[in-house]
């Protein structure tokens, strides 16, 4: 087995620090964002994520990863978290923490599924729940960079309008840059007047929402592993370019 | 290594620098309440899920296609199609498993044919050699004694509470060693290789435990 | 759960942090070639299997496994049997 290695990049090893919890927002019923203040953060790329570790006062540990959702130009970090049935340490993030609790925080983490203005356009994005995570962090950086901003399409999958995360953000993101589209699709339930999709993600709903194989988009694709699964397999067959599609499976249930 | 006993009286293995580490106001482990604690080993909690964990993609194995071999040193002992597998005695068990994740799973029923009853339809008396290694479909491997399987221990499991044995948890034929941890319990299994000389298996040697007694807490190599 | 069948594959980004500290860098980006098959691709498009036991790190074309790691209380363990190239 060769190992090579060709960029003089000094490396630094990943390590735990300590976060202060400034703000918590309620995104949802279900879904709360948490403001940290690391003072030892060197900055991250959107899309990436950090782990989490708790610790019990009889030293019981427990660590999760979680995408980040602020972009890198603001000072603090966001963490947006959704509630999960069983789910030991979202449980505890939603219904316990307050402003000023601390837990230990490792990254970034991931350079792998990352966008940034530098890497151009069209971005095309594909959510569904929690997946809007890591694609919230690259839509907020575009917002930030004024200039030169490349069309970008958010599709979003929710079950119904009150969970859509980050909706009012989203709709005023939208509203005021007419190169950024988000299209919602509501799944189970849907307001009385709704005229937008009411069902999952298909291929003839990517059809008409993306921008074509030809405009060689940027494409993300993040929620649970069966939608991811299955947004990606739609796109190979509509024609995009495997190699332009990245992925973050979140696992059978979710973030 | 320093093992402290905790209040809820498992161990933890090492802990963290108490200066150091910022303790998460009001975080408890949800999960270690429940417990008849006189059941269940070191460090694990209870679960009424059954969840999943594989080293690659589930097998989607017809019986029609099923064999199992027994094999030592280059020979085949044995060999059965799913018909006839069946057709050897059965035998149903009800057990505790508990997963190196943590989790414990109690009173779970397995029914198949033990490694004793194997031995019998081998016209064997007693194995050739003391170790075992699990062959599965996908590639996972994992080492057993065999003063593991024998005495009603151990056994070739297709179905689990009364109903064939699901893709993702092991159908259509899972190795079954539930006192030892749950990998050692190879989903998929298609062939049993007594060995000489112990091997170590997919997990035992990348750092996991050779042995796997959740008694003792032995998760890791170095346990 | 998976009891509808689904695989409970990740991406190999979700293996970055376990990864980090074993080569205290982030390989995700880098591109690594299956000895089976032949085909290359990011390490961080590779299906990622086993976790929380562990990192199990199969082709997206093939699913022959191209890496292994463990995190233990005693260290960690690192197999690249399947890679032919890790290039970074």
């Amino acid at each position: 087995m060769t190992v090579i290695e060709t960029s003089a990049v000094s490396v630094r090893r990943l390590e735990w620090q300590r976060a202060e919890v400034r703000k918590i927002m309620v995104e949802t019923p279900r879904v709360k964002s948490f403001l940290l203040h690391l003072p030892s953060w060197l900055g991250h790329l959107p899309g990436q994520h950090v782990d989490i570790r708790l610790t019990a006062e009889d030293g019981y540990q427990a660590q999760r990863s979680y995408s980040i959702a602020s972009p890198p130009e603001d000072k603090l970090l966001t963490l947006t978290v959704e509630r999960v049935e069983n789910g030991e340490v979202s449980q505890y993030l939603i219904d316990d923490v307050r402003v000023g609790d601390q837990f230990e925080v490792r990254g970034p983490i991931g350079g792998y599924f990352v966008w940034t203005t530098s890497m151009g356009g069209p971005l095309c994005l594909a959510a569904a729940g929690s997946g809007v995570v890591p694609l919230m962090a690259m839509l907020r950086h575009r917002c930030r960079r004024r200039k030169n901003r490349a069309p970008a399409l958010l599709l979003y999958s929710s079950r119904s309008l009150e969970d859509v995360i980050y909706r009012d953000e989203l709709d005023s993101m939208a509203h005021r840059d007419s190169d950024l589209h988000v299209v919602n699709t509501l799944t189970r339930q849907q307001p009385e007047g709704w005229i937008g999709y009411r069902r999952r993600i298909d291929k003839e709903l990517l059809a008409e929402a993306f921008v074509p194989p030809e405009w060689n988009p940027n494409i993300f694709v993040c929620g649970p592993t069966p939608f991811v699964e299955n947004v990606s397999r739609f796109l190979v067959e509509l024609g995009y370019d495997s190699l332009t599609i990245k992925t973050e499976r979140f696992g059978p249930s979710g973030g | 290594m320093t093992k402290r006993r905790l209040r809820d009286g498992s161990r933890s293995k090492g802990t963290p620098s108490m200066d150091k580490t910022p303790i998460s106001r009001g975080f408890r482990s949800r999960r270690q309440q429940q417990t008849p604690k006189i059941r269940l080993p070191p460090g694990q909690y209870v679960t009424m899920d059954f969840p999943v964990l594989s080293a690659g993609p589930t097998p989607q194995i017809k019986v029609e296609n099923w064999t199992l071999d027994i094999q030592s040193g280059g020979s085949l002992l044995g060999t059965w199609s799913w018909a006839a597998f069946e057709a050897l005695p059965q035998t149903t068990i009800k057990r505790d498993i508990h997963c190196v994740t943590k989790w414990s799973k109690l009173d779970t029923t397995w029914q198949g044919v033990t490694f004793d009853d194997l031995l019998k339809a081998l016209g064997l008396a007693e194995a050739p050699t003391p170790y075992v290694m699990a062959h599965c479909d996908g590639g996972y491997t994992t080492n057993v004694q065999v003063a593991d399987l024998v005495g009603g221990k151990g056994m070739i499991a297709t179905r689990y509470e009364g109903l064939p044995i699901l893709p993702a948890h092991g159908g259509p034929a899972r190795l079954l060693v539930p006192h030892l941890y749950f990998w050692k319990s190879g989903k998929w299994v298609r062939r049993l290789r007594f060995m000489k000389a112990d091997e170590r298996g997919f997990w035992e040697s990348l750092g996991y435990h050779n042995y796997g007694d959740p008694w003792k807490e032995q998760r890791y190599d170095g346990d | 759960m998976t009891e509808n069948g689904v695989d409970l594959v990740l991406d190999g980004n979700a293996a970055a942090g376990l990864l980090q500290e074993i080569f205290v860098r982030d390989i995700t980006t880098a591109q690594i070639q299956c000895e089976s098959c032949d085909s290359t691709g990011a390490v961080g498009s590779l299906h990622l299997y086993a976790m929380p036991m562990g990192a199990v790190l199969r082709c997206a074309h093939c699913d022959g496994v191209l890496l292994r790691a463990v995190h233990t209380p005693h260290g960690r363990w690192l197999d690249m049997t399947g890679t032919r190239y890790l290039r970074f």
